[in-house]
């Protein structure tokens, strides 16, 4: 496989794709100092290993990657060698600029990507939640990048549309390999309880099943069977049990006002909250709270 | 029509039945609930999630099944585990989240507790063994570790009476629970001063006391109206798991057991007199307040044979674990009894009846150079299995049990039926309906309606599904294997010892 680099400032094949900002592969051969020394950037990097073993840290956690294993670190994440330089190997790599990227999981590409707004949310919730910066054994995610590059160089007809498919297809890719890497379809109560303290953690978040089942790598129907199976409950009953619980909880202890549990619990406004309360405790919040004073 | 509510609050789950007066189920739905593990040997859940799950489930139950049938509800009776402990404060509001049965933090205290003179009055006193399990030595530990909830705690409530509290405004246990709390004196039916003293509180710290029979109140209103029940519904405080199980798998008389086997496992039998054990192995649990429920529990039971189909189990295909473990199951019916001489010791949980060490960890014995996968399969079960009987067989120094009643997901499994038959050497039942528990609690509150005129009639009327006899050439074969692994599983007391604490290092 031949070197190439592709860089936003300098590459004409880059022209029309703005948030295409390096695209390369490279054979390090020898060990400059300082060459892979602490970074933070606002895009979202790839890199998939060829040859050799590199040593990194990835959000303040070390790996070590393999040939086959692909890094990706979101905006804001910061990576550096354990010793500040790129070992001698081969890799490939890109980066790519996204409009948007905040800590409530919001994520929004550009109007190239063809995902989704609710789509590339809950990838970005899945690579935020699941906390796996290394993927192991990703061999589709190269032959990816050597299609973008391809048709990056090749510019047949309908390249401006292909690029931008194959990244989104990149992304699907990282996202689904990150669930599955995470949840072992062997233990669906284990994947359950990892879903479960993802939900209590981000209560206030507006879950949809598609996110929830995607951040356990399950499809919808099949989530929602399992689901089912398991609790008793739909994903979503599951959830309103969950916020009615830690909202008794917040009733209890007498300090927030009834609007803003209801919006720390995930209820859209207070008198939604106060609607499914008393359907299911007969009483509102405000009563429940009074008859506990 | 009328029909009856029964509510099971288990380890994982509540689940709700609906029977109608001949006690035919006619609707069921569960709910389940996580445990919280916080730290090692923590095992914790949200009282406020069981009681909302609880309700949930209730009322999607009556709405989809009864109300539309026109079934007025006679009566809700509630069943739960046994040992969980909840601290409120003085407005009723939880201190921190339920302990559960199988939270380990208290395991100094027990084992200081077991060694002492004390503990031997106290066991005697209460029937309940000294381990980390018991409310007794839960609350002992609150006094010396956190002080403070300790201090701040107005009562001390197990997971059914914070339920009931909410339901109806009154804090109550049942003798029945209150039995297993390790609180209770079960000759005298009062708390025992002893057991006060050592936890450190006085009575008014625990609920009241109820005759299974009774009810600690109605049901409020607002929970009237919300759930379509009528005011003159009878909230029936009812009893424990266990005790119901027994009751619903139809045993009542002396010369029967029932083995339950689900996660964990245990061997019960029904009696007029407590089993004194010297050696404190058993409990001795009250059913009324004149019939006991004695036996021993064992922490290794399905959730073994789980482990073993996760690590080992093939799921290449795309099998999940049920199909998993029948494909397991149907490698280990092509081996021999015996596994052709591999021995497997259960003890990945540590291990309670009859052993009572917390250290005990598991084994595969007598591996040689023939041995495959499936022998290891075959075994596992075996092992499980073994462990059981080895319940049974210590109650049979006290009682003759001429038959079992079996239930719970892993007994009834029909391999290891037919092996618990053969390794017991005995005829052994499966019973109609599945749900013991359940219908232990449909049977409580139809002699209580006057429907049966005693407990011992309603037993009877347990409709048993089929009954398995033991294969006397197998039993045999298991016969000589066991003495390998009841020599084995207290042989190895100080190696056990010594692996757990390279392991907590």
């Amino acid at each position: 496989m031949n070197q190439f680099r592709l860089h936003h400032a300098q590459s004409k094949e880059l022209e029309s794709f703005p948030h295409i900002l390096e695209l390369a592969l490279r054979k390090n051969t020898s060990i400059q100092l300082n060459s892979l020394s602490n970074s933070i950037t606002e895009t979202i990097r790839v890199y998939y290993i060829l040859e050799g073993k590199f040593e990194w840290v990835i959000n303040d956690r070390v790996y070590i990657l393999y040939p086959g294993d692909l890094a990706i670190i979101l905006p804001g994440q910061s990576l550096r060698g354990t010793q500040d330089f790129m070992d001698v190997g081969t890799l490939a790599w890109i980066h790519i600029q996204v409009e948007r990227f905040d800590a409530q999981r919001k994520m929004i590409l550009g109007r190239w990507s063809g995902l989704s707004e609710n789509e590339s949310q809950t990838i970005a919730t899945i690579l935020q939640l699941n906390k796996t910066n290394v993927l192991v054994n990703l061999k589709d995610a190269i032959t990816l990048v050597q299609s973008i590059k391809q048709e990056l160089v090749q510019q047949q007809i309908g390249y401006g549309t292909r690029v931008n498919h194959l990244i989104d297809e990149l992304l699907i890719l990282i996202a689904r390999q990150s669930t599955h890497q995470t949840n072992l379809r062997r233990d669906f109560p284990q994947t359950f309880m990892k879903l479960e303290q993802a939900l209590r953690q981000s209560l206030s978040h507006p879950w949809t099943v598609e996110e929830m089942a995607a951040l356990v790598g399950l499809g919808t129907t099949a989530f929602s069977e399992r689901v089912k199976g398991f609790t008793g409950f739909s994903p979503l009953n599951y959830l309103i049990n969950i916020r009615i619980s830690e909202a008794i909880k917040l009733l209890r202890r007498q300090q927030l006002s009834v609007t803003d549990i209801a919006l720390e619990t995930g209820f859209y406004s207070s008198q939604h909250f106060s609607t499914t309360f008393k359907k299911l405790t007969g009483y509102t919040p405000g009563e429940f709270r009074k008859r506990n004073n | 029509m009328e029909c009856i509510i029964t509510i099971e609050l288990g380890t994982n789950a509540v689940r709700v039945f609906a029977f109608d007066i001949q006690g035919n189920v006619i609707g069921s739905m569960k709910g389940s609930y996580p445990t919280f593990h916080s730290e090692p040997d923590y095992s914790e859940q949200d009282p406020e999630q069981i009681f909302i799950t609880m309700l949930y489930v209730l009322k999607n139950l009556l709405t989809e099944k009864i109300h539309p049938r026109k079934y007025q509800v006679h009566a809700i009776c509630f069943t739960a585990s046994m040992h969980s402990l909840l601290a409120i404060d003085d407005h009723g509001v939880p201190l921190g989240n339920m302990i559960t049965w199988g939270d380990n933090r208290a395991k100094n205290e027990a084992q200081q507790l077991k060694g002492s003179a004390m503990g031997e009055t106290l066991y005697h006193a209460t029937g309940t063994p000294i381990h980390p399990m018991s409310p007794l030595v839960k609350i002992a530990w609150l006094k010396q570790n956190d002080s403070q909830r300790f201090a701040r705690s107005a009562k001390f409530l197990s997971m059914k009476t914070y339920i009931l509290q909410q339901l109806t405004g009154e804090y109550a246990i049942d003798y029945s629970l209150a039995s297993a709390t390790g609180l209770l004196n079960i000759h005298t039916l009062k708390w025992e001063s002893n057991a006060l003293d050592f936890a450190g509180i006085t009575a008014d710290r625990l609920p009241g006391l109820l005759s299974v029979f009774n009810s600690p109140g109605k049901l409020r209103k607002e929970y009237q109206t919300s759930l379509g029940v009528s005011p003159n519904t009878k909230i029936m405080i009812g009893s424990s798991d266990g005790c119901m199980a027994t009751l619903g798998a139809g045993v009542w008389h002396e010369d029967k057991a029932t083995v339950t086997i689900e996660d964990s496992g245990a061997v019960r039998v029904v009696g007029k007199q407590v089993l004194r054990d010297e050696k404190q192995r058993f409990f001795n649990y009250l059913l009324t307040e004149n019939c006991y429920v004695s036996g021993g529990p064992t922490n290794n039971g399905g959730v073994i044979f789980d482990w073993f189909a996760k690590q080992f189990g093939d799921f290449s295909g795309l099998f999940d674990i049920e199909r998993t473990m029948e494909n397991l199951i149907q490698e280990a019916s092509n081996v021999t009894a015996g596994s052709e001489g591999l021995l497997f010791l259960p003890y990945l949980l540590g291990e309670r009846a009859p052993l009572w060490n917390a250290n005990a960890r598991g084994s595969y014995f007598g591996l040689n150079i023939t041995h495959e996968r499936k022998h290891f399969i075959r075994a596992t079960i075996e092992g499980i299995l073994y462990e059981v009987y080895s319940i049974g067989k210590m109650l049979q120094e006290y009682r003759t049990i001429d038959s079992l009643s079996l239930n719970g997901s892993f007994a009834t499994i029909p391999f290891c039926t037919q092996l618990i038959a053969d390794i017991f050497n005995k005829p052994v039942s499966t019973v109609a309906n599945a749900n013991s528990a359940g219908l232990g609690a449909f049977l409580l509150c139809a002699t209580d309606m006057g429907i049966y005129s005693n407990l011992e009639t309603a037993a009877k009327s347990v409709v048993i599904r089929e009954t398995i006899n033991p294969r006397k050439q197998d039993h045999a074969i298991y016969a000589r294997y066991f003495q390998i692994f009841e020599r084995l599983s207290v042989k190895l007391k100080e190696e056990f010892e010594d692996i757990t604490n390279l392991q907590h290092l």
